[in-house]
C-alpha cells in the first residue's frame, strides 16, 4: 500500500507551501494576539550572564520569579523538568509587580487586580527542607540586533531594565517592551 | 558501478577465453551494463551542496537580526522565498529535472524552519526550541509525504533526531516521545518513495536514540538493554531472513544496525558506564568483571565476523573488523587489573582466534571439496 499521489504536481506544491505557511502565520497570530489582548504586567528583570546563540544575538533576561523557594510538606507534588508552576503576581507601590504566591495548579480564585503567570519547571533540588525550583516562563530571552546587546546587558547589570508583558488568562507571557528607568524603551510591535 | 564494470570486464575476458561464453554474449552482458543507470552523477549533488548553503544563508540573516530592515519585511521576505524555492521545484520537474528539483525541496523544508525560528525571534520566545523543532519536522514530513520527496524525507528524520536531543538535554531522561514519532516516519518513507538511503538514516537514528537510552535511565547506566537489543534484531534478522527480505531486502543491513548497537552497548559498559563500581577500574558499572565483558566482546565481533563470511555480508565484516580494533586499542588502555593480566587476557584470546582461524581454514577446504565433486 502506498499514499496515493496528488495528480496535480502544482497542487501538490500549493498544498504544502500553503500549509507550512498557515502553521507560521498561526505561529504569528498567536502571539500578536496574546500582545494585542493580554493583560499588561510590569515585570523587573535582574542580572544574569550573558550569553549569544543561534538565533543571533540575544540577552538573558531573568527575574525574580525564576528562582522559587518553598518548604516541602506532604502536599508537594512531585518536581520533575517541565512540570508548571503558577506564580500570582500583585502591583506595588512603585507600579512595579511582584510575586504575591506560587503554586502547582492555576489558583482557583484570583483577586482582579492581580495577575497569574504560568511557567515550567527547569529543575529543583532540596537543601534542608526547603525545595529551590528554577523556574522558566517563556520570556528570558530578548533577541536584539548584532552587535547591539551590550547597552542593555549593562543596564540590566544595573538593574535598570523591567519588562512590560502582556498576559493572557492561562498564564501565558509574551514580551511586549523592555523598560529603563520606568519609560518604555523598546517596544515591540504587533508584525 | 564503475567498480563493478571493471571486475567484470576483466571476468569477461577470462570466461571468453576459457571458452564459457562466446564473442555474442560478452557483447550482449556489454551492451546491456551501459543501458544501466550510472547513478544520480555530480550534478545534483553539487545542486543539494548548493541548497545547503542558500539554507544556511537564510538562517544566519536571521540570526543578524538586521533592524534596518523592518521585521514584517523580513518575514515577508522570508515566506515569499518559502514560496519561490517551492515553485522552482515545480518548474524544475515540469522541466524534466527530478533531482534539481529535490535539491529546491530541501531548500523550501529549510527555510519553513528558518520561518519558524525568525518568528520566535520576532516575540522573544523562549524555552520552545524543542516545540519549534517538532514543527519544522512535520512541515517537513508533510511536504516529504505530498511531493513524494526523499531529500524533505531525510531531512525530516534529520531534525526528528536533533528534536529528541534537544529535548532530552532539557529533561535528563529517556524520550519516549520520539518513538511515535519514529514510527510515523518510517510510515511516511514505506508508503511513498521507499527510499534505500532514507532507512538507513532511520535506522541509525533508532540505533543511537536506543544506545543512548542506557545513560538516560533512573540511577547507574544501564547498557545491557542496548546489548539485548542488539542481539535481538542479530537474531531476528538472521532466522527471519527469508520472511523478511521477501517484504523488503532488508535483513542484511538489519544485522549490521545489530551489531553496532549490542557493540555499542558492550562498549559503553566496559569503558563509559560510572556507577557504583565506577573507582573500581576493573569492574563495570554494573558490577560485572570487566574481562568478562571483553570476552563477550571479542565473541560478539567474531561471531559477526563467521555471519558475514557465511552469508557474503561484506559491511558486515567490515564493521566487525572496526569493532574488534576499537575494542583491543581501548582495551590495551584500560587494563584488566593489572598489567600481566591483561597481557593473559591477550595472549589467551590470540591463541583461541589463531584457532578459530584453523578452523575456519578446514571448514572451507571441506567446502570446496564437497563443491568440485558435487
Amino acid at each position: 500500500m502506498r499514499f496515493p499521489v496528488i495528480k496535480n504536481a502544482w497542487l501538490a506544491l500549493a498544498v504544502v507551501a500553503a500549509a507550512q505557511s498557515a502553521v507560521l502565520g498561526y505561529m504569528i497570530y498567536d502571539r500578536a494576539s496574546l500582545l494585542r489582548a493580554g493583560r499588561e504586567v510590569v515585570l523587573p528583570v535582574v542580572p544574569v550572564d550573558p550569553r549569544s546563540l543561534f538565533q543571533g544575538d540575544y540577552v538573558i533576561l531573568g527575574y525574580d520569579i525564576s528562582r522559587l523557594k518553598t518548604t516541602l510538606t506532604e502536599a508537594t507534588p512531585q518536581m520533575a523538568p517541565g512540570k508548571p508552576v503558577f506564580v500570582t503576581l500583585s502591583k506595588g507601590a512603585d507600579g512595579t509587580w511582584a510575586q504575591s504566591a506560587f503554586g502547582f495548579e492555576m489558583p482557583p480564585a484570583l483577586k482582579p487586580e492581580d495577575a497569574v503567570l504560568q511557567g515550567r519547571i527547569a529543575y529543583a533540588w532540596l537543601d534542608g527542607g526547603v525545595i529551590n525550583i528554577s523556574a522558566s516562563y517563556g520570556i528570558e530571552q530578548y533577541f536584539v540586533e548584532e552587535g547591539t546587546g551590550k547597552e542593555i546587558e549593562e543596564q540590566v547589570r544595573d538593574r535598570k531594565i523591567a519588562v512590560l508583558l502582556a498576559v493572557d488568562a492561562s498564564g501565558r507571557a509574551a514580551i511586549k517592551a523592555l523598560m529603563a528607568d520606568g519609560e518604555i524603551r523598546y517596544r515591540e510591535p504587533l508584525l | 558501478m564503475l567498480g563493478y564494470r571493471k571486475r567484470i570486464e576483466t571476468d569477461l575476458q577470462a570466461w571468453e577465453s576459457k571458452g564459457w561464453i562466446d564473442a555474442d554474449g560478452a557483447r550482449a552482458i556489454r551492451g546491456d551494463l551501459a543501458t544501466r543507470s550510472t547513478g544520480i552523477g555530480m550534478a545534483p549533488v553539487l545542486a543539494v551542496l548548493g541548497a545547503v548553503l542558500l539554507a544556511t544563508g537564510a538562517m544566519t540573516f536571521v540570526a543578524a537580526h538586521w533592524n534596518d530592515m523592518p521585521r514584517v519585511a523580513r518575514l515577508a521576505l522570508l515566506i515569499g522565498s518559502l514560496w519561490a524555492a517551492y515553485g522552482v521545484s515545480g518548474w524544475l520537474s515540469m522541466r524534466g529535472h527530478p533531482y534539481f528539483a529535490e535539491a529546491a525541496n530541501l531548500l523550501a523544508g529549510a527555510l519553513f524552519g528558518v520561518n519558524i525560528m525568525l518568528i520566535g525571534q520576532m516575540y522573544h520566545l523562549s524555552g520552545s526550541l524543542p516545540a519549534a523543532m517538532l514543527t519544522w519536522t512535520a512541515g517537513v514530513a508533510l511536504a516529504a509525504v505530498l511531493l513524494r520527496s526523499n531529500t524533505s524525507l531525510a531531512l525530516a528524520i534529520v531534525l526528528a533526531g536533533a528534536w529528541s536531543i534537544i529535548r532530552t538535554g532539557e529533561t535528563e531522561g529517556i524520550h519516549w516521545a520520539y518513538l511515535p514519532v519514529w514510527a510515523a516516519l518510517f510510515a511516511a518513507v514505506t508508503l511513498t518513495t521507499r527510499w534505500r538511503p532514507a532507512y538507513h538514516l532511520l535506522a541509525l537514528s533508532l540505533s543511537i536514540w536506543v544506545v543512548s537510552a542506557g545513560s538516560l535511565v533512573e540511577g547507574p547506566d544501564r547498557h545491557e538493554y542496548a546489548v539485548l537489543a542488539g542481539l535481538a534484531v542479530i537474531a531476528a534478522a538472521w532466522f527471519g531472513r527469508d520472511w523478511i527480505d521477501r517484504v523488503i531486502a532488508a535483513s542484511r543491513p538489519a544485522i549490521c544496525y545489530g551489531l553496532a548497537v549490542a557493540f555499542a552497548g558492550l562498549y559503553a559498559m566496559q569503558f563509559l558506564d560510572l556507577g557504583i563500581y565506577g573507582a573500581n577500574l576493573w569492574y563495570a558499572a554494573n558490577g560485572m568483571p570487566l574481562w568478562m565483558l571483553a570476552a563477550a566482546t571479542l565473541a560478539l565481533v567474531l561471531g559477526a565476523l563467521g555471519l558475514g563470511a557465511v552469508a557474503g555480508n561484506q559491511p558486515l565484516t567490515w564493521l566487525a573488523y572496526v569493532g574488534f580494533s576499537l575494542e583491543l586499542v581501548t582495551l590495551y588502555f584500560r587494563t584488566l587489573g593489572t598489567l600481566l593480566d591483561t597481557s593473559i587476557f591477550f595472549l589467551l584470546a590470540g591463541v583461541l582466534v589463531i584457532a578459530l582461524a584453523w578452523l575456519a581454514w578446514h571448514l572451507r577446504q571441506r567446502q570446496l571439496h564437497q563443491g568440485g565433486t558435487a
